[in-house]
């Protein structure tokens, strides 16, 4: 989720012109790189997999940059204000997740693409396991999940650009979609990772500067830590407000879910040098932690903000990066700061408009035995419906796109960690393994997060949809590989076979 | 052995993480001991889902077996000692590095500290334990040879 409720009343501060300027500016380089884009697709290759033609530094930026969506600049630091340490607990295994994303798909995804011009996330499990049905499966999650993410991005857009232009919230969301869509539709992924590249540094620069302001602000790390225990003595806690199983919960799920993202996975195909994955870590771990020191810092500021008196308690716990921004950092930092949000959100919606556009022309026809003649064609009208469908779905009620927004990172992790991150890397893996923990991450995030959401049934205190249909598709994972590894060795072709082995 | 060995810790890991998560369910909910299973577990699945990525031919070398042996007593000794140390964040909470002391230990030992090596120790044992220019000649052949 992106941020639904950006201050009411700091719309007037919104339109300052200094933050307008930079806005604009953002819009025009956007567009640039669009055009330039649009000019160097020529094919399906060019369109999902930029020619497999990406340096290592654009890859890590544009995989950070889609990681980390709007939820980071917004959502995050207030449920930091809201939970205090607990929130940490979603980004904190980003320490570890570069590296072992690194060992366990970035060279094996490159390597298949190597091999076997792969272009999709779900065409890597259908060729480790010889499979179209979990190709078709695992491009169903993503379809399911992705609408959500988009229609809560969208909306989250819209909301921005209402309160900068003071556009109203529908066109503002039309207004969003027709952006995103504008350079996505014309020049595919190739676009998209060079607007991540250009979105990522202008989130770094923004959360950097921020975090100065910050510091400043409460008085360095230490004078905010003391006046939030002068009044709160667990809001610092190492779980914060929130129990220790739910924020540990929160570390498994976000940690080994992060192996199951597409949108990131799906990147690792456009290197255009595997030898130069050596840096990878190194340079997202690096880009991460620069971007992430927003997320943690404003939620804390504001707190301490509120404890010393200094302001009043927030209304809403989302408006605290735009209460702190408006307030405490200058004109130009604020622009900064809301052109990263709407990079954050656009980089996020460009990377889900073509994954999903790759399941409906690629995936689900090579499942169902049928090719698509001209991808490229398909890849783009495949953009524009799904883009109408999350702006419908973005309109319809303010409440269901929430719902929809929630599981979709939770529902990526259970649907595609076993069979692509194990998968993998795990040679006794089989076929019926891998459609058996697809369909059950799917069908069980589906069933308990819409019983939850009619209140029809919740899960105790600490245990969340995520992690247990995480946890439970992998046990389902092992269980039915184990049942059925007499035929692992039989599903494996040499090609793959060579790829899981070097 | 080693992905044996490595899958063995990650189901032993994702055991740990259910029964945690099964002790919520009865009445009352999970006793506090209960969140030593996804400490450790959360811990220990990273670890090893690392030692499973890393492992080649069978064997996993010894700089990334280092990384994922440090990884395992970094990030479950953090939450150990979160779990293990007296609750002190209020007025007089000890300061240390601008987080009282047990969230400094969980923000800098899980969030910073394995940042410190593992990129390090993945671009140290990059040419010769994860691709050479060999591996990726093989994977071309083989792949010319299936087009082919």
């Amino acid at each position: 989720m992106s941020g639904f409720f950006l201050l009411e009343g700091s719309s007037a501060a919104m339109r300052h012109p200094a933050i307008i300027a930079v806005a604009i500016i953002y819009f025009v380089v956007v567009s640039a790189i669009g055009i330039w884009a649009t000019r160097r697709t020529k094919n399906a290759r060019d369109f999902f997999v930029a020619g497999q033609g990406i340096g290592i530094v654009t890859l890590a930026i544009a995989a950070m940059a889609s990681t980390l969506s709007g939820f980071a600049f917004i959502g995050g630091p207030g449920l930091v204000y809201s939970v205090g340490t607990g929130a940490v607990f979603l980004v904190l295994s980003a320490s570890i997740t570069n590296t072992m994303g690194a060992w366990v798909l970035a060279k094996r995804m490159r390597l298949l693409g190597e091999a076997r011009g792969l272009i999709t996330v779900p065409d890597a499990i259908a060729a480790r396991f010889r499979s179209p049905t979990a190709q078709g499966l695992s491009a169903v999650s993503i379809l399911v999940a992705i609408i959500g993410y988009m229609a809560t991005n969208f909306l989250a857009l819209g909301l921005v650009i209402d309160a900068m232009f003071g556009t109203g919230l529908t066109l503002g969301i039309w207004l969003a979609m027709l952006v995103t869509l504008s350079y996505t539709v014309a020049g595919g992924i190739l676009a998209g990772v060079y607007t991540d590249l250009f979105e990522g540094m202008v989130k770094t620069v923004a959360s950097v500067t921020v975090f100065y302001f910050v510091l400043k602000a409460g008085g360095g790390l230490a004078g905010i830590s003391r006046a939030i225990t002068a009044v709160d003595d667990t809001f610092l806690g190492p779980w914060g407000k929130m129990p220790a199983l739910a924020a540990l919960s929160l570390f498994f799920v976000f940690g080994l879910g992060s192996l199951g993202q597409p949108h990131v996975a799906h990147k690792f195909y456009m290197l255009k040098d595997p030898r130069k994955l050596k840096w990878y870590p190194l340079l997202m771990s690096v880009a991460m932690a620069l971007t992430l020191l927003l997320y943690v810092g404003v939620g804390l500021a504001m707190r301490a903000l509120t404890a010393m008196g200094a302001i009043a308690p927030l209304a809403r716990a989302d408006d605290a990066t735009p209460a702190f921004v408006l307030g405490f950092t200058p004109s130009v930092v604020a622009g900064i700061v809301f052109a990263g949000v709407m990079a954050a959100i656009m980089s996020t919606v460009n990377s889900f408009m073509n994954i999903g556009a790759a399941a409906l022309t690629h995936d689900i026809p090579r499942a169902c035995g049928r090719r698509v003649d001209n991808e490229l064609l398909w890849g783009r009208i495949w953009t524009l419906a799904l883009s109408l469908a999350a702006v419908i779905v973005a309109q319809v009620s303010g409440t269901l796109v929430a719902f929809l927004g929630i599981f979709g990172y939770g529902l990526f992790a259970a649907t595609l960690v076993p069979s692509l991150a194990i998968g993998l890397n795990w040679q006794g893996a089989t076929r019926e393994g891998a459609v058996a923990s697809i369909a059950t991450g799917l069908g069980l995030t589906l069933v308990l997060e819409t019983l939850a959401y009619f209140r029809m049934f919740s899960l105790p205190t600490g245990v969340t949809v995520s992690g247990l249909s995480l946890l439970l598709s992998l046990l389902v994972f092992f269980a039915v590989s184990w049942c059925t590894r007499a035929r692992a060795a039989s599903q494996l072709d040499a090609d793959i076979r060579l790829v899981m082995e070097v | 052995m080693i992905t044996r060995l490595a899958l063995s810790f990650l189901v032993l890991s994702c055991t740990a993480i259910a029964g945690a998560y099964l002790l919520a369910f009865f009445p009352g909910g999970a006793p506090p001991w209960a969140a030593w299973g996804l400490a450790l577990g959360s811990a220990g699945v990273l670890s090893s889902m690392m030692a499973l990525g890393a492992t080649r031919g069978g064997r996993l070398r010894p700089i990334a077996l280092a990384a994922c042996v440090l990884t395992f007593l970094v990030v479950g000794g953090a939450f150990s000692l979160a779990l293990l140390l007296p609750a002190n964040e209020g007025k007089d909470a000890v300061i240390v590095l601008g987080f009282p002391l047990r969230t400094a230990i969980v923000l800098y030992g899980v969030g910073i500290v394995p940042m410190l090596f593992l990129p390090a120790m993945y671009a140290v044992s990059f040419d010769a334990d994860t691709l050479s220019d060999d591996d990726l000649a093989r994977v071309r052949r083989a792949g010319q040879e299936r087009g082919a």
